[in-house]
């Protein structure tokens, strides 16, 4: 029966729509798995040695020891976002003559089998293997090894029970914020207990029954957990909420836009793919400080403005650029009802200037690193307001890809609207700011960059209509086309 | 009120539908028969300009459909399930079409009303997404929404499939109170010979895209309709 299961995986596999894609999108998936795997090879390789150099008194196992809480957290919830569950795919085996038993070992064994637990044995094998050859105890070394496997895998099947239920989810993210707020204001060193308790893990060997009985009993946790809901109305369907329906009329200020403005924000609101996309958006606010801190970037002003512009960009980069993908699911409603397309389109324009607006108010801290990079940052807004908006819906245009709006993004499977277009068209989003404020900044000075990258933002709202009118016509040129596209599921 | 000329559409060189002059008049409610594959569906999307004719164009009310979007104020449609927005409640999917069509809150409430007994008490004020409400309950609320603001062209495809038989006999008597109350073009396909002949004027037959037969309904139309398809 296992083999009959394999033999269904590998047809889904290669069948899947994702599979099937251009020769371009498989190249890049490749590449960006090799690119992951290798920084994880090299980082393991690396570790041990940079370890030595950054902290020349302490012993790198222990340094490592010290922060391999913070490792399982982040990885939990990279996890939660990103894993997808097979839960779904067990609704045609309930009715065929095969043990139970069978069907849920090899539904939890299939979640082994993912990129997120081959992620620590390329960075933990390699740095084991330079322990050892650094002379350290095989016995300890190859127990520590397999601990941080058997927690790895444990993170696997709490993950599992983590999306049954919001509550461990928020317990767990705001454990997360705590631990590292404390730890970063001095004001608790949480990680040093704990340190203790895995340096104890790699210093007595037969404690890595430990994290062996934990990942043990979260299998069986977890096994139970669908035995008990090895049924159609629980955990195979799709669980069916109550809605919590919110009053937007306040919207209707914006006018004739607002009808599509407060189905944008249902949209988001109550499906799993935008509000994730959402949450992605949110991490571009923080895309600032790695590059105000960094000496590197901060004494070239070109690397500064790409920051800036990503700071107010993020929901404009990651939920405009899936424009019309969103309404894939019913786009043939759109299309023939009471709706000129220009008005459609306007309405994601608007959406788009608010979700830099409010990004705009969340970067005011940026203040802190002085008036030039808030200068920056205001440009940067404006540029993306009158100018970026338009390449974004512009870029939409070309994308035919249908998005199913209620099913999570699986990382590195899952290429939903997603397409080498899309890529191409991004680059000048990226690279006309730079450029914009550059070249100004390099003949004349820093205040001229400023004032050129924001005026071409105020120049592009000036003439929306303008390009609103030119961007519609390509919609409609391009329309029987995405209708047939997201028709095909 | 829809006239169509040379109307034809291939796929790869397959002539799904081709179809040399049709007129539906203003008023008229016009049923269109056929096995599967027979181009129905097609026609549809032909008038509602979800996909291009490669020969030919349809006009709506002296609108050519694929030139303008002007059409679209007074046609309404429920083709399927994708005209349905799955993360709303229907409530919210009504008055979302309500204020496409220029009607408020209250209108839509009024408007409602008048549907309790299709709507049985298992879709208003249920708390549920449309995507969670069983396949005939999303039927009626779409078919209802294609009513809303009172449409001149109403086009609704296999608008019984799914239903329950109380609905359906609920929907055919109020199909055929609109066409006389409102005066209302309306266009239906079914596979379900008696309910068409009992809705229609006028009954077209479709077989691989073209048109066989053409009947204003009387009394005979059923069995020769039934004559027609028992092959």
């Amino acid at each position: 029966m296992i083999k009959q299961f394999i033999n269904f995986e590998w047809k889904q596999f290669i069948r899947s729509s994702y599979f099937q894609k251009g020769i371009a999108i498989k190249i890049l998936l490749v590449f960006l798995v090799l690119y992951f795997g290798g920084a994880a090879l090299m980082l393991g390789i690396g570790l041990f040695f940079i370890l030595k150099e950054v902290l020349p008194t302490l012993d790198p196992i222990v340094v490592v020891n010290n922060f391999l809480i913070y490792w399982l957290l982040f990885d939990l919830v990279i996890r939660f976002f990103m894993q997808q569950l097979p839960v779904m795919n067990i609704k045609p085996l309930m009715i065929i003559p095969v043990k139970r038993n069978t069907v849920i070992h090899y539904l939890l064994g299939k979640t082994v089998i993912s990129f997120f637990n081959f992620m620590p044995i390329f960075i933990f094998l390699p740095f084991s293997i330079v322990l050892l050859s650094e002379g350290y105890p095989v016995l300890n070394v190859v127990c520590w090894f397999f601990a941080t496997l058997f927690l790895g895998l444990s993170n696997n099947f709490l993950n599992f029970l983590i999306n049954k239920s919001n509550v461990v989810f928020y317990v767990l993210i705001s454990v997360l914020a705590i631990l590292i707020g404390s730890e970063y204001f001095n004001i608790f060193k949480i990680s040093a207990p704990i340190g203790v308790a895995f340096n104890a893990l790699y210093t007595n060997p037969w404690l890595t029954l430990i994290p062996f009985s934990l990942m043990i009993g979260l299998y069986y946790i977890n096994f139970s957990f669908i035995k008990n809901e090895f049924y159609l109305d629980d955990a195979v369907s799709k669980k069916i909420k109550e809605v919590n329906a919110t009053d937007l009329s306040w919207m209707n200020r914006f006018g004739s836009v607002a009808t599509f403005l407060k189905n944008d924000v249902k949209l988001i609101w109550r499906n799993a793919r935008p509000k994730q996309v959402m949450m992605m958006s949110f991490l571009f606010l923080f895309y600032g400080l790695i590059f105000f801190t960094n000496k590197m970037y901060s004494d070239s002003p070109a690397w500064l403005a790409f920051a800036a512009m990503f700071v107010t960009g993020g929901f404009l980069m990651t939920f405009g650029q899936l424009v019309p993908s969103w309404d894939s699911e019913y786009y043939k409603m759109l299309m023939s009802q009471n709706i000129p397309y220009k008005k459609y389109l306007e309405s994601k324009w608007y959406l788009m200037v608010f979700g830099v607006t409010l990004s705009f108010i969340l970067s005011t801290p940026y203040i802190y690193f002085g008036w030039k990079i808030y200068g920056l940052i205001v440009a940067g807004a404006l540029f993306n307001i009158g100018l970026n908006s338009f390449i974004t819906l512009f870029g939409g245009a070309l994308n035919r890809v249908p998005i199913e709006l209620n099913v999570k993004a699986k990382a590195f499977s899952n290429t939903n609207g997603f397409n080498p277009t899309q890529m191409l068209i991004s680059l000048p989003k990226l690279f006309l700011p730079m450029l914009l404020f550059y070249l100004p900044y390099k003949f004349i000075n820093f205040e001229a960059g400023l004032f050129v990258l924001g005026f071409c933002g105020i120049l592009g709202i000036v003439f929306k209509n303008f390009f609103l009118n030119k961007i519609e016509k390509i919609y409609q040129t391009g329309k029987y086309k995405t209708i047939a596209a997201f028709g095909e599921k | 009120m829809i006239k169509s000329t040379d109307l034809s559409k291939k796929y790869g060189g397959v002539t799904v539908l081709n179809i040399a002059s049709l007129e539906i008049p203003k008023g008229q409610s016009f049923g269109l028969v056929g096995n599967n594959g027979a181009g129905k569906t097609t026609f549809f999307n032909l008038v509602l300009d979800l996909i291009n004719p490669t020969t030919g164009c349809v006009i709506n009310q002296e609108i050519q459909v694929n030139k303008s979007e002007d059409w679209k104020p007074f046609t309404a449609s429920f083709i399927d399930e994708s005209f349905l927005i799955g993360y709303l409640t229907a409530e919210e999917y009504f008055y979302f079409i309500g204020e496409l069509r220029g009607m408020n809150k209250a209108d839509i409430d009024a408007f409602l009303a008048q549907f309790d007994e299709i709507f049985n008490d298992e879709i208003l004020k249920k708390k549920k997404y449309l995507r969670d409400l069983s396949k005939g309950n999303q039927k009626k609320v779409g078919i209802i929404a294609a009513l809303i603001g009172r449409p001149e062209v109403i086009i609704l495809d296999e608008p019984f499939a799914n239903l329950d038989p109380t609905t359906q006999i609920r929907l055919k008597k109020l199909l055929k109170d609109l066409t006389v109350s409102s005066n209302a073009t309306l266009l239906i396909s079914s596979h379900d010979l008696g309910h068409v002949t009992e809705v229609c004027d006028r009954i077209v037959v479709l077989e691989k895209g073209e048109i066989v037969k053409d009947l204003i309904t009387s009394a005979e139309t059923l069995q020769e309709l039934e004559a027609y398809f028992s092959v």
